[in-house]
């Protein structure tokens, strides 16, 4: 029998990514785990919030970060601007803030923060502004050196970046590169109504990453909830230094369910419905293909950021062991101006959620499956060139990093 | 003794679903749609679907979030159309998303919120 005729688009368009097998030791082991914090997630620019979490001076959020073993306060200062410190007092390092959960959100009209433990109070630039019983400490004790220990913060379209690296290697616009015209411009800000969801996964991040990272998947995982969607590839995929994007294409012609005819004529808030375009940046969709849903671009390490007519939505994948990673989901929509209008939103949101839920379901499995150390390698298709571009990067800032040492 | 009526006009035939599916959070409808038997679903289907058209049309006579009681009684009930009609219309009447994951472990931050 012949083999079959190859399709190798992408291998062809880079060849500097080649076609061998991946080997999965990053994906299971503890030890390439530790080298990645430090290599990777400790030098990186990370996103940790959108600045509109916190519109007001005085608004703070405060964001656990597993992997550094701390948490973030991001608080808006009489400046309006967002600074960063480490949520760890001066004195004898309690949490200044205590937290409720994952992200703990609050408020400070004065725009200082007060540690609970003994009053110790600073305001949104670290600055220690006052201790109950100053003279009591000795004179080596100096106020003016012992505000909260700051973590860089930048922002770019909106959203708020963390670099927990004492001085950063690259600027959040150099990080960027590239990215920052692939994915500047859109209104993100006008697709002000967040649903949110979030998991504790018993997996390595990159695989709960690759999974959202491909279209391959489309028609056996969500043969459930979109069954009359195919995909049909990957369009105009770009690689951006360490970042990545492409179109997602999916064909949309079949007819849809009763409720989801009654719920697309209302609203556009479905990915899987067809919708003008009007909003997206020059160079998504540059074919105009009529196909195109979303553009899935990935901004390494560890975010997905998707932009599609009038929706978009980011994933994001918090590294917390080599077997354990916190996803975040978050899916933005215009808010609704009628309540038939918020229906309809309420039936796209749950079926996305559904779609998410059939995600999630394979992850854990990869994960154990991958433990058992039957395979030392995954094989990739043309279509999943997203996970090899992102493994090429992974391995080049661990080597990178490694000789910086 | 009977009850009043607790949906707006013209909806009378709806109110035996009132009790069980006019829930005000996302979390309230998705617990209830998981803990439904495959018959309790179409039959919330198969009779609020009929009517749906004017349901929409009766709450978009009231500015958005600014619903009497009755009216909000009658929106979340069709809310909770968003939660069934997948599993109607996709999954052969399962009250769960076939081969998903826990859906228990996915939390929703904003699945508290009343609409």
């Amino acid at each position: 029998m012949n083999a079959p005729e190859r399709f190798l688009r992408w291998a062809d368009k880079f060849p500097e990514l080649g076609t061998d097998p991946i080997p999965v030791e990053p994906c299971i082991s503890p030890e390439f785990f530790d080298r990645e914090k430090q290599d990777v997630f400790m030098k990186t620019w990370l996103v940790v919030g959108r600045e509109d979490e916190i519109p007001n001076v005085g608004d703070y959020k405060v964001k656990k970060i597993h992997f550094a073993r701390t948490s973030v306060i991001l608080m808006r200062g009489k400046d309006g601007v967002v600074r960063g410190h480490h949520n760890t007092c001066s004195h004898r390092g309690n949490k200044v803030i205590v937290e409720t959960g994952e992200e703990t959100f609050g408020r400070s009209k004065a725009a200082v923060v007060t540690c609970r433990f003994h009053g110790w109070v600073y305001d949104a630039s670290g600055k220690l502004l006052s201790v109950p019983e100053e003279e009591r400490f000795a004179p080596c004790f100096d106020k003016g050196t012992s505000g909260l220990a700051p973590v860089h913060v930048d922002v770019w379209e909106g959203f708020l970046f963390v670099n927990l690296a004492s001085e950063p290697q690259q600027s959040l616009k150099d990080f960027l590169g590239d990215m920052d015209a692939h994915l500047g411009g859109y209104p993100y800000g006008r697709m002000s109504q967040c649903f949110s969801y979030s998991t504790m996964l018993n997996c390595n991040w990159k695989i709960a990453l690759d999974a959202f990272s491909e279209a391959y998947h489309v028609s056996t995982i969500h043969a459930g909830s979109f069954p009359n969607v195919f995909s049909s590839g990957l369009a105009d995929v770009v690689l951006l230094g360490d970042h990545r994007s492409t179109g997602i294409c999916l064909t949309l012609n079949a007819e849809p369910t009763p409720v989801a005819k009654i719920a697309h004529a209302l609203s556009g808030a479905s990915v899987v419905s067809q919708r003008k375009s009007s909003m997206l940046p020059p160079n998504i969709n540059p074919g105009a293909r009529d196909d195109f849903s979303f553009e899935l671009s990935v901004v390494f390490p560890n975010i997905l950021i998707h932009i599609s007519e009038g929706i978009w939505f980011t994933h994001q994948f918090w590294p917390v062991a080599h077997n354990k990673t916190l996803w975040e989901g978050k899916y933005y929509l215009q808010p609704a101006k009628r309540n038939s209008e918020r229906w309809a939103i309420e039936f796209a949101q749950v079926l996305q959620r559904n779609a998410w839920l059939e995600d999630t379901a394979t992850m854990e499995d990869t994960h154990a499956a991958l433990e058992s150390g039957a395979k030392t390698h995954m094989v990739l298709q043309d279509e999943e060139i997203l996970l090899r571009h992102g493994y090429k990067v992974l391995e080049r800032y661990m080597e990178k990093q490694g000789q910086g040492k | 003794m009977r009850r009043e009526p607790s949906l707006p006009k013209g909806f009378e035939s709806l109110e035996p679903l009132v009790e069980k599916w006019a829930l005000h959070t996302q979390n309230e409808r998705q617990h209830q749609r998981i803990n439904s038997s495959r018959g309790e679903l179409r039959y919330y289907y198969d009779n609020v679907l009929p009517r749906l058209p004017e349901i929409l049309n009766c709450v978009d006579t009231y500015e958005l979030g600014q619903l009497p009681p009755p009216a909000a009684r009658l929106f979340a009930l069709a809310l909770s159309l968003a939660e069934i009609a997948p599993h109607i219309e996709l999954y052969g009447g399962n009250p769960k998303v076939p081969h998903s994951f826990d859906e228990s472990r996915l939390i929703a931050e904003h699945g508290a919120v009343a609409n």
